[in-house]
């Protein structure tokens, strides 16, 4: 039977991550004023754990050729010092509204990667 | 696409609980000069997390919201002294020339209208790009 191309499917996980992230800043949002609410947030997208320890990039060091955990991605920043509102509240929104461009940003990338693959798809098959 | 739609709802949810925040601040200032007239306080509880508390509410909080989306909780009254007016004319001033008046401090209660308006446009930003990022997924199909 017809296997989805890993490159599909890969795009796929990176939209369902996107997904997930964003449900979870929606729930930080819609709670910026809510007493004693903490944010959560997702893990970063990690495509090596998905495909298995072969699929992760080789490298002779560690920070050459940007291998994960060489230079420390943005995204992996320490999380923010517990700075509270009176009541109790975590929520930042101005850090809320960045890691929704992020999330927009990702989920863009992932329709551009799937939507040219069914591209390259539609070619093979002459149409 | 489930999360996307749990997002709208909880955007949703985020965006009526602020408009109904300010709808009080909007009853606090229109009756900033009614005598004895107590500010109205509202805070915002978790669903999911209230419904532990409501008890009978159910797994899915009352109403069948969502999870983790936002409602105001209800409605207290500020117990902070009323102002003191002195105004020997009025109709309620006592044997010493004073009456009640309201407990509202109109600088506060603009300041609260601008933090709901600012977490309302918070989630309507959120909930449009949502919004766009569903819409995306629906222009893959139709391709």
């Amino acid at each position: 039977m017809f296997d989805l191309p890993a490159v599909m499917a890969l795009a796929m996980s990176r939209s369902a991550h996107a997904g997930d992230r964003q449900a979870l800043i929606a729930v930080n949002i819609a709670n910026a004023d809510t007493p004693g609410y903490v944010p959560r947030d997702l893990a970063p997208f990690d495509p090596d754990a998905l495909a298995g320890p072969e699929a992760a990039m080789r490298a002779t060091r560690p920070g050459h050729i940007l291998a994960p955990g060489g230079i420390a991605p943005a995204a992996a920043a320490r999380p923010m010092p517990d700075e509270r509102a009176p009541n109790g509240n975590a929520v930042s929104l101005e850090a809320q509204m960045a890691k929704a461009a992020e999330v927009r940003r990702g989920h863009d990338l992932a329709m551009a990667v799937y939507s040219a693959s069914a591209g390259i798809l539609r070619g093979v098959i002459g149409r | 696409m489930g999360d996307l739609s749990d997002a709208l709802a909880v955007s949703a949810s985020g965006m009526a609980a602020q408009a109904a925040r300010i709808r009080h601040v909007a009853e606090n200032v229109a009756n900033a000069d009614t005598p004895g007239y107590r500010r109205k306080l509202v805070s915002f509880e978790t669903e999911g997390q209230a419904a532990g508390m409501a008890g009978m509410a159910g797994m899915a909080g009352a109403g069948g919201a969502v999870a983790g989306a936002v409602r105001p909780g209800p409605v207290r009254l500020d117990d902070a002294p009323l102002a003191r007016i002195f105004d020997p004319g009025h109709p309620l001033a006592d044997e010493t020339g004073y009456y009640d008046g309201s407990n509202i401090d109109l600088v506060v209660e603009i300041a609260d209208a601008r933090e709901a308006n600012r977490g309302y446009e918070a989630n309507l930003k959120l909930f449009d790009q949502t919004r766009q990022m569903q819409q995306g997924l629906i222009e893959l199909i139709r391709r």
